[in-house]
């Protein structure tokens, strides 16, 4: 297949990913929706379960605010709003990986109100990459475990769970070399298209991800054609892009994504698990070293360190914060980042706050085309 | 008001005078000698920690750490109407509105020395624990960088159902880790000992405060939540001391005299209610009028008993101190939040709810909705959730908040 085709099909699952899910229903795919970076869905496809990954939804709320404030983030509104009205009755249940105050309360709440026959919470640590915290963390993955065994009622055996670990390593190594291959060649495919073809494997099975990376990978390494000019390269930073809105405005004010900081991003795929060490141990110790969300305390890698070193290394010429509004962990390490980025780097950044439920894109590309025009100095 | 003043009568005044809590005076004697030395050690050789209020203080008291509480001073600048100015310092400097105003009103105030008592005194460390919420480590991670000094986190993972053992183990390798980090910094060895007096005094001012509280099962109600959220700075601030254990004594004793000679604190009590969350603090007096003038009393409330301690094992301190600060309120499921809730409206008798829903807290907001349809099912009694935020008043609406109060009295029984 052509590189653009396969792109423009993981750009329209990216746009709406959930007639896609209720397909792979229909094909006889066990569904369980995953609402965290950090879920070790290799356990889940171990287990002949298939991972999808729910991002929230532009929608109007029907049913949601009967359980949650307006000052709860759109991510958990909108996603609790669907499975109430029914809408992702393909589902066999869901995974809440206890990141923040929301998802935590968000699991209580989903449980009680919804009728999945499948309902898994992982509760992390917040003091991540410490030696205090690894032993807890290993026995929440093997507690994990046990409550999807008894949900299929089978044993997951560890060779299984290696292999399954082993098809996850695999993405997370193509995954990369497609951002390395972005950045060492930022002509041959934008970042709405690099994005677009990372984010469509959280609705498929992984191991056919794979071979669509690969397949990519393979286009552009060999036609190396130019899908655009210059354009201005920026970094995003934030949790999830639900839309590829941000990215598709971008490219039209010419500049372009070289590199994120997202959690459907880079974050994503950060970090590989031992194959050789007791999968438990290994999966566990994965989450604990990969680089860190916001909501887990900054011990492994100082965050503006780690920004620093990417937007040098991508060579980003401003930084965007796409917030989830309401969400405590990111918003408060903006007022630090962005101080630093200026007086250090003498880089400037933009914070853009999304709620799924008001979304306006005319409002966004004003203020992207306000914050490209100070950048490239017209 | 001042025209209502004078038009009370001799006798009303001193029914006024025979109904009012005479502890409340020691309290402030205790809060302002606290302050008054928490704030003269800075600059000394003494350590001073900021800690959040569900973090365990009792190390910080055995090893003659002066602990300095931001929540509490955050409640203070919330009743002194002046937390809004230092949240927008804060706002100024980026953090968005959307935060928590607690934290907010701190970095203002650590910024500019504002609030009643111009801040609070310089840290030399910093102590979180997230069985509160996951805002308190943001928040002193911001700090942390503010002041340059050394943040321990006490990371208690949230409980569902019973406490598993592997969580246990983990709180309390990190009790010992926490020992060894106040060792480190106070150049100090760690006294079992002198631990175990604390605690246990600690336990002991918090069996007294239980008492206290439970004074309130009684009718009429020797005091309303309103006194109970100003009575219990002691318990959080000062827990583990002698001069704590000895004001809840006086307390205590003052309550069952004034239930021997049927002093309730409203003129007349009709009906009985139960708050949930952290107060409006700068709504506080409003509030009271309004409860007075519609004869109904809050009796209880699911915050002020957060520091009611049980279980202690003298023989394993650390153990069970960490065992009890990971099951607070806060970090459980919702089902044992609503087993909590019916078992208070069941002892104190109470004819309905009242829930804040708090924009500055998620985890005790987010869920309410839940559990006051729970509330109702269990106990037949009706429920009311109000929109505010507890020390920052741009939020708050109070005409449409009094309405609905008033709507929900009226309608009870």
């Amino acid at each position: 297949m052509e590189v653009k085709t396969i792109v423009d099909e993981c750009l329209e699952l990216w746009r709406d990913p959930y007639p896609q899910m209720a397909r792979l229903r229909e094909e006889g795919e066990r569904l369980v929706g995953v609402l965290c970076s950090y879920t070790p869905e290799e356990v889940l496809h171990a287990a002949g379960l298939t991972p999808v990954r729910l991002m929230g939804a532009m929608r109007s709320l029907t049913h949601a605010d009967a359980h949650l404030q307006v000052y709860c983030c759109s991510l958990a509104r909108t996603d609790l709003d669907m499975a109430l009205a029914g809408e992702l009755d393909f589902l066999e249940g869901a995974v809440f990986v206890q990141t923040c105050d929301t998802m935590m309360r968000l699991s209580d709440i989903w449980r009680r109100n919804t009728a999945f026959q499948y309902h898994g919470d992982l509760v992390l640590p917040i003091r991540m990459g410490e030696e205090v915290s690894l032993p807890f963390l290993v026995e929440e993955v093997r507690r994990f475990r046990r409550g999807v065994e008894e949900f299929t009622g089978q044993e997951i055996w560890d060779d299984a769970l290696v292999e399954s670990i082993h098809v996850y390593n695999r993405n997370r190594r193509l995954a990369d070399r497609l951002y390395r291959a972005r950045a060492s060649n930022p002509t041959a495919l934008d970042g709405l298209s690099a994005m677009s073809c990372l984010v469509a494997g959280f609705w498929m099975r992984r191991e056919k991800h794979n071979e669509l990376l690969h397949e990519i990978l393979e286009g552009i390494e060999d036609s190396g054609e130019a899908t655009g000019g210059e354009k201005v390269p920026l970094l995003v930073s934030g949790s999830v892009c639900t839309m590829p809105d941000l990215y598709e405005l971008l490219l039209e004010l010419g500049a372009d994504v070289i590199d994120d900081d997202l959690c459907c991003g880079h974050r994503y795929f950060d970090a590989y698990v031992d194959e050789s060490a007791p999968p438990d141990e290994a999966l566990a110790k994965r989450m604990w070293e990969r680089v860190n969300c916001p909501a887990k305390h900054q011990c492994i890698e100082d965050r503006f360190e780690r920004l620093v070193r990417q937007v040098r290394d991508s060579g980003a010429k401003g930084v965007v914060f796409y917030l989830q509004s309401f969400c405590e962990p990111h918003l408060f390490d903006i007022p630090y980042l962005r101080q630093r980025l200026q007086d250090e780097l003498e880089v400037p950044s933009l914070v853009l706050e999304s709620e799924l439920q008001s979304f306006s894109r005319g409002q966004l590309r004003t203020r992207l085309q306000a914050f490209i025009e100070t950048i490239s100095g017209v | 008001m001042s025209e209502e003043k004078r038009e009370l009568t001799e006798e009303e005044k001193a029914d006024r005078e025979r109904r009012k809590i005479k502890s409340a005076g020691a309290m402030r004697e205790l809060m302002t000698k606290y302050y008054i030395e928490a704030k003269g050690a800075e600059g000394t050789d003494r350590h001073i920690a900021w800690i959040t209020s569900g973090a365990p203080v009792e190390p910080l008291i055995a090893f003659d750490v002066i602990p300095v509480y931001p929540e509490n001073h955050g409640a203070m600048c919330g009743a002194a109407h002046m937390n809004v100015e230092l949240c927008e310092v804060a706002e100024g400097r980026g953090f968005s509105r959307d935060l928590c105003s607690y934290a907010r009103g701190d970095i203002g105030s650590a910024i500019t020395k504002g609030g009643p008592i111009g801040g609070l005194p310089r840290p030399t460390f910093l102590v979180a624990c997230n069985n509160i919420c996951n805002t308190v480590f943001k928040w002193y991670e911001e700090l942390a960088r503010f002041f340059d000094v050394p943040l321990f986190i006490f990371d208690t993972p949230f409980v569902r159902g019973d406490l598993p053992p592997h969580i246990e183990d983990y709180s309390v390798r990190q009790m010992k880790e926490y020992i060894s980090f106040l060792e480190k910094i106070t150049g100090k060895e760690y006294d079992e000992p002198r631990f175990v007096e604390v605690a246990a005094r600690s336990l002991f001012a918090s069996a007294l405060w239980k008492d206290v509280l439970a004074c309130n099962e009684h009718r009429p109600a020797p005091m309303t939540c309103f006194d109970a959220f100003i009575l219990m700075a002691p318990i959080v601030t000062l827990r583990g001391t002698q001069e704590v254990v000895d004001f809840y004594q006086a307390l205590l004793d003052e309550m069952r005299q004034r239930i021997e000679e049927g002093i309730g604190i409203l003129p007349s009590e009709r009906y009985r209610i139960l708050w949930d969350n952290i107060p409006i603090w700068y709504e506080m007096r409003n509030l009271g009028k309004l409860f007075m003038e519609l004869e109904t009393c809050l009796v209880a409330d699911t915050y002020t008993s957060a520091w009611t301690f049980e279980g202690v094992d003298a023989e394993r301190p650390l153990e069970s101190m960490a065992r009890i600060y990971t099951e607070v309120y806060l970090n459980i499921n919702l089902e044992r939040m609503a087993e909590k809730i019916e078992s208070l409206a069941e002892r104190y008798g109470v004819d309905g709810m009242i829930m804040h829903s708090n924009r500055s807290c998620k985890p005790y907001s987010l869920g309410q909705y839940d559990l006051a349809k729970e509330f109702t099912r269990r106990t037949g009694k009706p429920a009311l959730i109000i929109e505010a935020d507890h020390t920052d008043s741009r939020w708050y609406d109070r005409a449409q908040v009094e309405a609905r109060i008033r709507d929900f009295v009226e309608n009870l029984l």
